[in-house]
């Protein structure tokens, strides 16, 4: 499904497109119901999945989180570049951000942010970092699916359920170092490690 | 850029979306200015979009895409210009949160170092505050009864444990005591979050510990 599309610019050479960048590419353009409609049978059942893990949203609040996430896609499609991001990794980005608001329109936070203001907006990157972040893309899909289960099993609840650390290890009952140290374990096998040079 | 960084599972309950609002709103102005963190978080961000594309995916009826598919037209697409803005001196969010400039703010003098202007988040649990020292002034030895998040916006300061500038990122627990410094040359200004009042150990200002109040909200 992947690809390389052929548009050189400005020193970027490569930007990777798949079905769904093309889709929003369309939405963007055109307003094409047709794309809007693939993205929606292809990510909205899985928005629905992601609201129903937190467990404290009523169905009825899923399907309202999916509408609100999918008009969303559609108003906000333009902003999407597909040499930042991976299309369903700008989506995620938008449900998480909606799921978050939702809790706290529900909670009665009554705040002048929203939870898009706390989350920086994706760089443009610059030929060399684009390459390493394709590659720290793939290596972090392809690994995921190997992690222990008790690893797996914890960053579900941290990303998912949206659960805070302490909250996990509360919840199943662990030290909250344990939480944390097997977060680390699972982060060093899928290569996402502090780079901390002394100057930059 | 900055010497200290939010701890890597700090970063990841960010990217995931789980902190409270004031310390995801402290973190993302360090990462803001950070490309090393901003790296990082983008990498756990990646790790969530993975973790989400495994779900089991949930049945949504065509009922749903029809309720979208109406909708659509009072949404139209909206215009996007993609180059992104430099960031600006003072941070987006506090430009929000501050309703103005620094200026603007109503101040509360603690001793004759410290001003404190509390911001209002809306988060029930957090307080989010400036805190504005004078070069080379010192504020008084306190240690937190939670957790104390800073960020250095502006000048630096200095503890026991080491120097602080600009952008530089610091978390500390409920045992750690310090008593912090600005550096002589200018004036300090820092964000921080706290989650439980501070507790001057300083013999001087013990007597305020009972009315120190998180001011939440």
């Amino acid at each position: 499904m992947l690809r390389v599309a052929d548009k050189p610019e400005s020193g970027v050479s490569e930007a990777r497109t798949d079905e769904w960048s093309e889709c929003l590419g369309l939405i963007a353009k055109n307003q094409d119901r047709a794309a809007f409609t693939r993205l929606f049978r292809h990510f909205a059942p899985l928005m629905k999945a992601y609201a129903l893990s937190g467990s404290t949203l009523s169905a009825n609040h899923a399907d309202e989180l999916v509408q609100e996430v999918m008009l969303k896609v559609w108003q906000k499609a333009g902003a999407f570049d597909a040499r930042k991001a991976a299309a369903s990794t700008w989506i995620y980005t938008i449900a998480r951000n909606c799921r978050t608001d939702l809790y706290r329109r529900l909670q009665k936070f009554d705040t002048p942010l929203s939870a898009e203001d706390v989350s920086p907006e994706q760089e443009d990157p610059d030929a060399f970092s684009l390459l390493q972040q394709q590659r720290n893309r793939d290596k972090i899909r392809e690994l995921v699916n190997t992690l222990p289960t008790e690893q797996a099993q914890i960053l579900a609840k941290v990303y998912m359920e949206g659960k805070s650390h302490s909250e996990v290890a509360g919840e199943m009952d662990i030290p909250l170092g344990t939480v944390k140290s097997r977060v680390r374990l699972a982060l060093q096998k899928l290569a996402i490690q502090i780079e901390r040079k002394p100057h930059e | 850029m900055s010497k200290y960084h939010p701890e890597q599972d700090l970063l990841t309950e960010y990217a995931a979306g789980t902190l409270p609002l004031a310390q995801s709103a402290c973190v993302s102005i360090h990462v803001e200015r950070c490309g090393q963190c901003r790296r990082q978080v983008r990498q756990l961000t990646e790790l969530g979009a993975s973790l989400f594309e495994h779900l089991e995916p949930v049945a949504v009826g065509d009922a749903q895409l029809n309720a979208v598919l109406a909708r659509l037209d009072e949404e139209t697409p909206l215009a996007y210009d993609n180059s992104r803005a430099a960031p600006e001196s003072t941070p987006a969010i506090l430009q929000r949160l501050m309703r103005g400039d620094f200026s603007d703010l109503t101040w509360k003098n603690i001793g004759s170092s410290l001003r404190i202007s509390y911001l209002q988040t809306g988060d029930p649990r957090h307080e989010l505050a400036l805190y504005h020292i004078r070069a080379g002034g010192r504020i008084p030895n306190h240690t937190h009864r939670g957790n104390e998040m800073t960020l250095v916006l502006q000048g630096g300061f200095s503890d026991a444990d080491g120097n602080y500038h600009e952008g530089d990122f610091l978390f500390r627990g409920p045992e750690d005591a310090h008593a912090p410094t600005a550096l002589q040359s200018e004036d300090c200004i820092c964000l921080a979050v706290l989650d439980a009042p501070l507790k001057f150990t300083d013999w001087r200002f013990r007597w305020m510990n009972p009315f120190l109040k998180l001011r939440a909200v």
